[in-house]
């Protein structure tokens, strides 16, 4: 959908036209639930958040300026809602770098890019990442906004949000280099174990 | 960086079936109690400015009324009877014929008084 359309339904929300709201929801459910869903790590919680993300559209419909893109504005309330919801349970849901086990599954990055135990890897690894760091990966590299739009997202300067996108992604390089080797040593001991 | 290129092939998610009927059956539950959440919250304002209203009169009596008015003099100068009478002060008053005080300073010679201390001890019943 056009941005001119956007800027056109949001107006009618502003309105408290329920029908430009529910197109609204139709066109970006699935994008907020899967960007929820990559930063929080827990479906369920990612299908509430989006919940909350919508009725905060509608009901803050008032505040939004046309000035930045409405994609950017409903990210903001999304990634607001999702720090919130990871300080307040950061405790509970605390995973640190060194719960990631190496398994049998996972393998070296040199090989196939679709391997799944690499990839699980990496989503352990994205978990454990503090979302200061997790929400600017995760916009740039799996939702691919630009850094500036990412910026007004989060509210922060550019240049910070430059330095947590590199700092991030170093974090999570480290981990998945240290799983990698861990599960070397690890397949190595089941070679000498005499079980393969 | 090769990994991180990765990240794109995390698995993807969609929103649940009923995702939008949900989200319009909150929408309407919500608009339902605004009305009450504004009254609530209206009252509590109300009752919250109330108590500012009452503590600035409070105030504005105690310090511009109370402590400089007329009544607080009044109150001094009955305090300070009621101190007296509780005393064991007697007050004398003595009459004085000014005719007899008054003389002619050129035509006597100077008064010169000399004042002798008789007794440690003083009257206090004695006041002038």
């Amino acid at each position: 959908m056009m941005n001119m359309d956007e800027q056109h339904l949001v107006g009618r929300i502003q309105a408290g036209d329920e029908w430009a709201f529910a197109e609204i929801v139709h066109i970006y459910k699935d994008r907020i639930v899967n960007y929820l869903y990559q930063v929080t790590g827990d479906y369920q919680k990612a299908a509430d958040l989006s919940q909350e993300t919508f009725l905060r559209v509608f009901f803050k419909a008032n505040k939004y300026r046309p000035i930045a893109p409405f994609s950017s504005w409903i990210y903001a309330i999304a990634s607001n809602l999702a720090k919130t919801e990871l300080k307040k349970n950061r405790r509970a849901n605390l995973v640190s770098f060194d719960d990631i086990q190496p398994g049998l599954e996972a393998s070296t990055p040199s090989e196939e890019s679709t391997d799944s135990g690499l990839i699980k890897n990496l989503r352990q690894a994205l978990e454990a990442l503090n979302p200061r760091y997790r929400i600017p990966v995760v916009l740039k590299d799996i939702e691919g906004y630009s850094q500036e739009e990412i910026a007004e997202i989060i509210q922060r300067p550019i240049g910070t949000v430059k330095a947590r996108i590199s700092r991030g992604r170093n974090i999570l390089k480290k981990q998945l280099e240290k799983a990698t080797k861990e599960n070397l040593s690890f397949q190595k001991r089941e070679i000498l174990d005499g079980r393969y | 960086m090769d990994d991180i290129s990765l990240l794109r092939k995390l698995d993807k998610v969609t929103a649940p079936p009923d995702f939008e009927q949900r989200v319009m059956t909150q929408l309407a539950r919500r608009r339902a109690a605004l009305p009450q959440a504004r009254r609530a919250q209206a009252f509590r304002y109300s009752l919250a400015g109330a108590a500012a209203a009452l503590l600035v009169c409070f105030l504005v009596l105690n310090v511009f009324v109370l402590r400089n008015g007329p009544g607080r003099v009044q109150m001094a100068g009955r305090d300070a009877t009621e101190a007296l009478k509780a005393s064991d002060i007697v007050p004398i008053t003595e009459t004085v014929n000014y005719r007899n005080e008054v003389r002619d300073a050129s035509s006597e010679p100077r008064t010169v008084y000399i004042l002798e201390q008789v007794s440690n001890a003083s009257n206090k019943y004695t006041r002038y």
